[in-house]
């Protein structure tokens, strides 16, 4: 009988929550994704003018309530001497967004280089891991296909894990949803691993 | 429609937001303050208890307050942590004797149920002094890995005004969004 109650109780007045990590180089796009993000699945938020996001020296947060679960992102600065910030928040994580700007084939290199750091990191094990090849919308950008081409190299560090990879254009707001709601799925089916945060919702 | 709602909320939107300028003594709150306000440099003595002025920023009213920063001080900052919508944490980027207090006081502040949803915004002031420490030097000292507030960094002089536009245009953007 207690559990019963208990149970609805649960139901009713608490909700799991997840946290989620976007990370990639500066001028990927994270912020304007996070905001695009929270636009497409908030009710009522207005969202910032995206020309006045500016680079991130820290961190932004979002929060939106999806599937009856609670996601929390932790968007962090890209610039190479945040990215030292990076590994502190990987415990606490339960899914990755790692954001490419597939428009500056200059710095892939640089950001492959930046997410192999990321993905061997043993607090990071088994941690869902969404791709996105971001800024889509620009002409002469490379493809979903090549940019998964080049991230393949690693697939050796990556252990076994959910990982997909998706082409969007966080400006435009192009193809957003399908990411988030695969990355619910999976970080669901990972929960055995990653227990979520629960908390009541007062 | 929307055009049409979002200025009549424009109209409405020059709430008063609460703002803290915090860090410890002589990291240069109060000058901050003041080049802010009336965009000059003033000569300042050390802080007893504490100035309050409201700094316009776009269609916002800050009510800004600078808190003194010494340490019998200090535990008096918590009276007016409610209500604060900002806090602005001011560190003397020269001074890397004293980051470890600088870190400790930071820390402490971020467990305060009442900052709970209070947008942090760093300062590493004194930037144009040189051997300053960089915006990662002072994010590491202070211990901004892990910290889950919304927050962001600034490399200002509060002397030559580096940065405070820069600083508070975001400040500014953030807090308009919020609510």
């Amino acid at each position: 009988m207690y559990t019963l109650l208990s149970g609805l109780w649960k139901y009713m007045f608490q909700k799991d929550e997840y946290n989620v990590l976007i990370l990639g180089l500066d001028n990927a796009g994270k912020t304007t994704y996070l905001e695009q993000t929270k636009i497409k699945f908030k009710k009522k938020y207005q969202g910032m003018n995206f020309s006045k996001i500016t680079t991130t020296v820290g961190l932004n947060i979002g929060q939106i309530d999806i599937k009856g679960v609670r996601l929390n992102f932790w968007d962090l600065g890209g610039q190479e001497e945040l990215q030292s910030l990076w590994d502190k928040y990987y415990v606490e994580s339960h899914a990755v967004i790692y954001i490419v700007d597939s428009s500056d084939q200059d710095r892939m290199d640089e950001s492959k280089e930046a997410f192999d750091k990321m993905i061997i990191s043993e607090a990071l094990e088994g941690v869902p891991l969404l791709l996105l090849a971001n800024k889509q919308d620009v002409q002469d950008c490379m493809s979903v296909g090549d940019v998964k081409k080049i991230f393949n190299d690693s697939r050796e560090m990556m252990g076994k894990r959910d990982c997909r990879v998706n082409g969007v254009s966080a400006l435009k707001g192009d193809n957003i949803d399908d990411g988030i709601i695969w990355l619910v799925d999976s970080i669901q089916r990972n929960n055995i691993q990653r227990p979520p945060v629960q908390k009541d919702i007062t | 429609m929307g055009g049409i709602l979002s200025y009549f909320s424009g109209l409405f939107g020059s709430k008063e937001r609460r703002i803290l300028i915090l860090g410890l003594d002589g990291a240069g709150k109060t000058t901050i303050l003041y080049k802010l306000q009336v965009g000059e440099v003033v000569t300042t003595i050390p802080t007893i208890g504490f100035n309050v002025e409201t700094v316009p920023c776009k269609n916002l009213k800050f009510q800004v307050w600078d808190l003194g920063g010494q340490t019998s001080i200090r535990p008096y900052w918590r009276c007016y942590y409610s209500n604060t919508d900002a806090i602005i944490y001011v560190v003397d980027s020269m001074d890397r004797d004293r980051i470890g207090i600088a870190k400790q006081e930071f820390v402490s502040l971020l467990e305060e149920e009442e900052l709970k949803k209070a947008v942090i915004v760093v300062f590493a002031n004194k930037q144009d002094i040189e051997g300053a420490m960089t915006v990662s030097e002072v994010a590491n000292s202070l211990g901004l890995a892990g910290v889950k507030h919304k927050y962001q960094i600034f490399k200002t002089s509060a002397i030559k005004g580096w940065g405070l536009d820069e600083a508070m245009e975001w400040l500014g953007n953030t807090l308009t969004q919020q609510k």
